[in-house]
């Protein structure tokens, strides 16, 4: 009998220990009741390569969440985010996706930039049916087996370099030859641009791929010179396009060139004699600075809004209006309605709190978004977006138009 | 097609010449110390920047701009070989190349802190290139590959006929006699720390008068640096001029026949190419 004794404290114990794991699970599905936050993920770089962008985009995040609580919340509930820094590296992000969906039990996670990193996450959040929103560029990302639990609002490549070929060829130029660092992109942009060029009534006169980290690029710009193009397309980063625009002009090229303006910054334009950078024209993705969602980004953050914060901005927001369109606040119900607030027939409306309110009168709604017009193909990639085209005059750029 | 092939070679001796500079200095580092000196990458950008200081804040010219390369990249690679490379040097070569790699990354994150990472151009005026028929030759070229010239026939010179360049051949073809010879080989291994960085610093500058400097130009330029000196023969300064007109010239030729995006595989193919063939080097490993 004394090996008796401590047994039913034993089972007091266990049953304790029970009650003690169980209470926050317990917790969490009261949490989930009406009135209770609602929690949302948000994971972008904070630190790291893209430490830069990460905190401005996660601040317009917390901007429309703060407006949306302010006008009631959202299905009744205060909106609440869960935030985790991504490092701009794929280990530590996806140790934090996790986090995020097991421990705070989010239903969406906002943010990755990276596309190493969302190549990475990806994978973690469809196999737990957590929705996906982020900014990469790489056309794999929208070609990865993700089963509809991902969109971007960053135009993929092929949407880049086709709106490309159509500005080139607006300039009049008629035969191209495109200059590519090798890379993941510079195949898929050749291809691209020799299509749209086509269609256009231009040429692509040759093409070819330079290798990164060379200290002169003579023969190559000799190779594009044969075949006596109106225009050179540079499609790589500063480092080589400096060097190939200071060959260029040694060389005699009297054309205009093409590049993207991460590659022709203000500080190049400063390393460089004006001469050599005349006629440079240069291209970003922009956001719809017309438009009233872009306007209204503007006066919530108080500041100029760039292209990632549009971007952010609108993730919150057709998050928050597809959860209100379901009622209900899962990946799988994200990712059954986000395209039936994003696009189609409905009233136009471009804040989240404004859809909101015309969801609540059973209104149907296309959400237009600061950073463009925010309508998904089927696998997750925007149609259209807007392009912000410069040219390089006097050694400082000009302005030429948003399109 | 075979027209195409003068304006490669051209491009090739052009090229080659300004390797030979950084590739000389490493070389000639290994001839006396016995270990390749990866730390030659930073000592180009800093003397890239170095030159670049004097060439936009001081505003001296082409030639005094290089003296202060050669002098602020040959003084930092003297006291980071004396205080960071000679204790590693006890515990073997492997274990002294893998330091220079520690030091030539920190070397450059001291530039990257001092100058920031962006891109910075020479104030020079850029000229149009000069036009012979179909062959095309670039003035800045040109000079450049002057001043090599004039480099190297200095380096060559103080090898024969300085009292001091004798005494670094005697080491580096037999230290232990060069010992019973009564020559100091700490003396002659400081010399050659500072002669073989301060090439590698005018290198570094002739390298960025062509292009603009980063942080990463040193670094950028190691891979073909390295490849001419093992082509030439790892410790023969005339080897390293012959391996950097071969690596040079052999990268341009191949366009010929392969794509840009493959020219680095030149330098690497050289290289395998000597050591089946001749595991010395071209010119063998005779200091000179």
């Amino acid at each position: 009998m004394t090996g008796s004794t401590p047994l039913l404290p034993r089972r007091t114990a266990l049953l304790a220990g029970m009650t003690a794991l169980a209470a926050p699970a317990v917790s969490r599905a009261q949490g989930t009741s009406a009135g209770a936050p609602l929690r949302l993920g948000i994971l972008t770089p904070l630190t790291g390569a893209g430490g830069f962008d990460g905190p401005r985009m996660l601040k317009a995040m917390q901007a429309v969440g703060e407006e949306i609580n302010a006008a009631g919340g959202l299905l009744g509930r205060r909106i609440e985010f869960a935030v985790e820094d991504d490092q701009t590296n794929p280990e530590g992000a996806v140790r934090a996706a996790r986090k995020l969906i097991d421990v705070d039990k989010v239903p969406v996670i906002m943010g990755t930039w990276a596309s190493a990193v969302t190549a990475a996450v990806a994978p973690v959040c469809w196999e737990s049916k957590t929705f996906l929103t982020t900014v990469s560029g790489a056309d794999s990302i929208t070609q990865l087996p993700h089963q509809g639990y991902l969109i971007r609002t960053q135009p993929n490549n092929h949407l880049q370099a086709g709106k490309h070929a159509e500005f080139i060829a607006g300039t009049g130029a008629k035969k191209v030859f495109v200059m590519s660092l090798q890379s993941p992109f510079a195949m898929p942009t050749q291809n691209r641009v020799r299509e749209v060029l086509a269609q256009k009534g231009a040429q692509m006169t040759g093409a070819l791929l330079y290798e990164k980290d060379k200290t002169s690029y003579r023969s190559e710009v000799d190779q594009a010179l044969r075949t006596r193009p109106d225009l050179i397309y540079l499609n790589g980063y500063t480092p080589d396009v400096t060097i190939l625009l200071r060959e260029l002009y040694r060389a005699g090229f009297e054309g205009p060139r093409f590049a993207q303006s991460y590659s022709v910054t203000d500080k190049a334009l400063e390393s460089l004699p004006r001469e050599v950078t005349e006629k440079v024209y240069t291209v970003q993705p922009s956001s719809d600075v017309d438009s009233p969602a872009f306007e209204a980004a503007k006066k919530r953050l108080g500041t100029g809004v760039d292209s990632y914060e549009a971007q952010a901005t609108d993730w919150i927001s057709l998050v928050a209006l597809t959860i209100a369109k379901g009622r209900e606040a899962t990946g799988t119900a994200l990712r059954e309605n986000v395209r039936k607030i994003a696009q189609g027939e409905g009233t136009k409306v471009y804040t989240a709190v404004e859809g909101l309110r015309l969801l609540g009168e059973g209104k149907e709604i296309n959400y237009e978004g600061a950073s463009g017009p925010c309508d998904f193909t089927e696998i997750g990639d925007i149609v259209d977006c807007k392009f912000r085209y410069q040219i390089v005059e006097n050694g400082a750029f000009r302005f030429l138009k948003v399109a | 097609m075979l027209s195409e092939i003068p304006q490669l070679l051209i491009n090739g001796i052009m090229a080659g010449a300004i390797l030979a500079v950084p590739a000389i200095g490493l070389t000639a580092i290994y001839a006396v110390l016995r270990f390749p000196n990866f730390s030659l990458a930073s000592h180009a950008t800093i003397g890239a920047f170095a030159g670049y200081v004097a060439n936009t804040q001081l505003g001296f010219s082409v030639v005094p701009a290089l003296f202060c390369a050669f002098l602020v990249a040959g003084l930092v690679g003297l006291l980071s070989d004396e205080f960071v490379l000679k204790p590693f040097r006890s515990a073997g070569f492997i274990t002294t190349a893998i330091g220079s790699i520690a030091l030539t990354i920190a070397l450059e994150n001291v530039v990257r802190f001092i100058f920031g990472n962006s891109l910075n151009g020479y104030d020079l005026p850029m000229q149009r290139d000069w036009r012979f028929g179909d062959l095309r030759i670039g003035p800045q070229q040109v000079e450049n590959l002057a001043i090599s010239v004039v480099v190297m026939a200095v380096v060559f010179a103080f090898l024969s006929f300085t009292r001091t360049g004798k005494a670094m051949r005697a080491v580096a073809d037999n230290p232990s006699l060069a010992d019973i010879k009564g020559i100091d080989a700490a003396r002659i291994a400081r010399i050659v720390s500072f002669a073989g960085m301060g090439l590698a610093g005018v290198g570094g500058m002739l390298i960025g008068l062509d292009t603009s400097i980063d942080p990463l130009t040193g670094f950028r330029a190691m891979l073909s640096v390295f490849a001419a000196a093992v082509v030439g023969g790892l410790g023969s300064i005339p080897g390293a001029v012959v391996g950097a007109l071969t690596v040079g010239i052999g990268e341009e030729l191949s366009l010929l026949f392969l794509s840009p995006s493959y020219r680095s595989v030149i330098g690497f193919l050289a290289i395998l190419l000597v050591l089946i063939l001749r595991p010395r080097g071209i010119l063998g490993q005779r200091a000179y």
